[in-house]
């Protein structure tokens, strides 16, 4: 049997991140210590594992590491973790809608199929050591289109477009009776936050963004600024109301 | 690479035994760790837990300022100088002087231009005019 040594090494990894190979997903929900263990087996895979096609995807070391690391530096102790990780793609059965089929147009554009992929890759639960809960969901959207065409010398051909929107959504429910703060300066334009204030106080950032061409790298940096929006509405002289929490409430 | 050290916490009274940790954790709620010291920092003498011991002897954010701050996510310890270096980045984002004044004298230390891991003073040391002015 081939790669025997390889296949060997992946039965000694954290489940989860078996899971992520095999499965190219996840859903789990644990202690902080759980995550840093499946964090330290990932780390060690290309060490060990060479083959390329069962390298986690691309996507659980550039987003999913990441933002594990940063929300269990906030999660209590006893609290809880929940991430339900699907990183198949866009383009799987389940995902993807019925197609619909338009005439062309424009001189030699026969018809247009068109169809939509809907791809909620990540979620994201944590129960935080201030008593407050963060949540963060991102979906993919995807618009194919396949453009059929005439050549003016009579050749059938075909164009395959895509447009990718990433909807992002950051959500924090403070500890009851906690009160809001409006903060002195706004976000920034691309992100957007609803504030529902009551005896359980919920604020929500949201923003699209531009797929594709981007460099993912950067998208934990962008959902990190989300977030940071929700932590400028608590006033600060609360942090500390529980156990060793200094900033926010 | 050693997986995520469990933050010590302690109940009421075991502190007043122990000497606890001063390392500061955490990314958006920040706290001390609190685990029971075992050394103090070679260099700004905080005590530190055996979790947060570095090389030499030094607490993790001296460590970062000797150019040991790990660029690996997968490194447990990538979050502290992550969390500098993002806080930074916020503050010109939102440019919020409130959230500024949240800040650890850690996460205060990266406003200082050519001062890239002063984690002592922040921009309250000295009156040399080279702190943070942009607010």
């Amino acid at each position: 049997m081939f790669w025997r040594k390889q296949r060997a090494a992946i039965d000694g990894f954290h489940s989860l991140h078996q899971a992520l190979i095999w499965q190219r997903g996840f859903s789990a929900t644990m202690l902080p210590d759980e995550w840093g263990r499946l964090v330290h087996s990932l780390a060690g895979h290309g060490a060990v594992v060479r083959r390329r096609k069962w390298a986690p995807p691309p996507r659980a070391t550039t987003v999913v590491v990441p933002l594990v690391q940063v929300l269990s530096a906030d999660t209590r102790g006893d609290g809880t973790l929940s991430v339900a990780a699907d990183l198949r793609g866009p383009n799987v059965q389940g995902k993807l809608s019925a197609q619909q089929t338009f005439p062309g147009q424009r001189r030699g554009v026969r018809k247009i199929v068109e169809w939509w992929s809907y791809d909620p890759w990540l979620s994201m639960r944590a129960e935080l050591r201030d008593g407050s809960e963060l949540e963060l969901t991102i979906a993919d959207r995807v618009r194919y289109r396949k453009i059929h065409k005439r050549s003016q010398s009579g050749k059938y051909k075909t164009k395959m477009k895509t447009k990718t929107v990433q909807r992002v959504s950051v959500t924090r429910r403070l500890p009851a009776g906690t009160a809001l703060q409006r903060p002195p300066s706004p976000p920034p334009r691309w992100i957007t936050v609803r504030v529902r204030d009551g005896k359980r106080p919920v604020i929500r950032a949201s923003a699209k963004l531009m797929a594709g061409g981007q460099d993912e790298r950067a998208l934990p940096e962008q959902i990190l600024h989300m977030a940071t929006e929700l932590f400028r509405w608590s006033p600060a002289s609360a942090a500390g109301a529980t156990g060793t929490a200094r900033r926010t409430s | 690479m050693e997986p995520r050290e469990r933050r010590g916490r302690h109940r009421d009274g075991e502190e007043d035994e122990l000497t606890p940790c001063s390392v500061t954790t955490g990314f958006f709620v920040l706290g001390r760790c609190g685990g029971p010291a075992v050394a103090a920092c070679g260099q700004c003498g905080q005590p530190i837990c055996q979790a947060h011991v570095e090389a030499n002897g030094l607490c993790p954010e001296c460590a970062a300022a000797a150019g040991y701050a790990p660029q690996d996510p997968h490194d447990p310890r990538w979050v502290g100088g992550y969390r500098r270096w993002f806080h930074h980045r916020t503050s010109q984002a939102y440019n919020d002087p409130t959230w500024y004044s949240s800040f650890d004298s850690y996460d205060r230390g990266s406003f200082n231009p050519g001062d890239d891991w002063n984690s002592g003073s922040g921009d309250f040391g000295g009156d040399d005019g080279g702190g943070f002015v942009d607010s």
